[in-house]
């Protein structure tokens, strides 16, 4: 978990689930795991990952393998690509949305494992999850 | 959230039903996302841009105005040159622009418009026809949902479909079907003679 007051300038990845309640600038990736970004959290970045969910404000592009669901409380403002996009009543949404739910039964079967180990920047390293300075 | 309410569509099916499951559709919304319409879309191979305007109205030309219309859309309407839409849910957009807006609409969203585009909007039976505070949400391919906007947008000020089709250049009325409330559900096709991809 990134906790609320926790702020990340880079670049985010790993092969584990990831709540964020603070503030992230940069890129995420976690092309195999769940991303979670809490009421209080504050995106200002690219996701791409399995599953995204969206319970506070992200500002950037947003690639979810299996589904990207934005909560009543989220707010997103940036383009999402994913088989299946769920918005919940009062959830914010500026942008655009491409679907394709042919693509949700292929990203069902097991995801290879990700492998993080392209980077040679300087890394923040706490069980499985990589924080690469930009 | 507002109180919702469901209103039948004619005209939506026969929109939609131009599109097999298998062909990627683009299309540009007007107005906020709303989950039932997400939901919907969520069927189809699809790429929505949902850009809400309603907020920047009115959107006129005055003496005091910073921008033009065309300076507002071309600030509102931001798509990459290689968009090109294949459906344009305007709902009831076109009742809140002068002839000048609209114009300024069309020329921004040519471009982006292909020979075969269709677009769907409501229109009025007269100009006198009371002004429909809604949002609308696709529920299913022939209901709409339809919620009460929190704000007025201001700038009612509706065309007849007479003088609609004469303003539009890039579209002509396929069909059009007289609702209850003397309003109008109107399917729109691209007009052959514009030239465009």
């Amino acid at each position: 978990m990134i906790g609320p007051s926790i702020v990340i300038k880079g670049e985010v990845s790993g092969e584990e689930d990831l709540l964020i309640q603070g503030r992230v600038e940069g890129k995420i990736n976690l092309n195999g795991n769940q991303v979670s970004v809490g009421e209080s959290g504050e995106v200002y970045a690219d996701i791409q990952a399995k599953v995204i969910q969206i319970n506070g404000k992200v500002t950037g592009d947003i690639i979810g393998k299996e589904k990207v669901i934005i909560s009543k409380s989220g707010n997103v403002h940036g383009n999402i690509v994913a088989p299946r996009v769920t918005l919940e009543d009062g959830a914010m949404f500026k942008g655009s949305i491409d679907m394709d739910p042919a693509e949700a039964s292929i990203h069902k079967a097991p995801v290879a494992a990700h492998q993080s180990s392209q980077s040679s920047a300087p890394q923040l390293k706490a069980s499985g999850l990589d924080l690469k300075s930009v | 959230m507002p109180n919702a309410s469901t209103q039948t569509s004619k005209l939506l099916p026969s929109l939609f039903q131009r599109f097999s499951a298998e062909q990627a559709v683009t299309v540009f919304h007007v107005g906020a996302a709303l989950p039932e319409t997400v939901d919907f879309f969520s069927d189809y191979r699809c790429k929505l841009h949902f850009i809400d305007v309603f907020p920047a109205l009115p959107i006129v030309l005055t003496k005091d105005a910073a921008l033009t219309p065309l300076q507002q859309f071309q600030e509102l309407l931001q798509f990459s040159a290689d968009t090109f839409f294949d459906v344009c849910l305007f709902w009831d957009l076109f009742n809140f622009l002068d002839s000048e807006a609209i114009a300024a609409l069309q020329t921004v969203l040519r471009p982006h418009l292909k020979q075969s585009s269709l677009a769907h909007a409501f229109s009025v039976h007269n100009r006198k026809t009371p002004q429909k505070n809604h949002i609308y949400g696709i529920q299913q391919l022939d209901t709409l949902n339809v919620r009460s906007r929190r704000t007025t947008p201001p700038g009612y000020a509706p065309h007849s479909q007479r003088e609609l089709t004469a303003l539009l250049d890039d579209f002509r009325v396929e069909r059009s079907v007289l609702l209850p409330d003397s309003r109008l559900e109107l399917l729109l096709q691209r007009h052959r003679t514009v030239p465009g991809r």
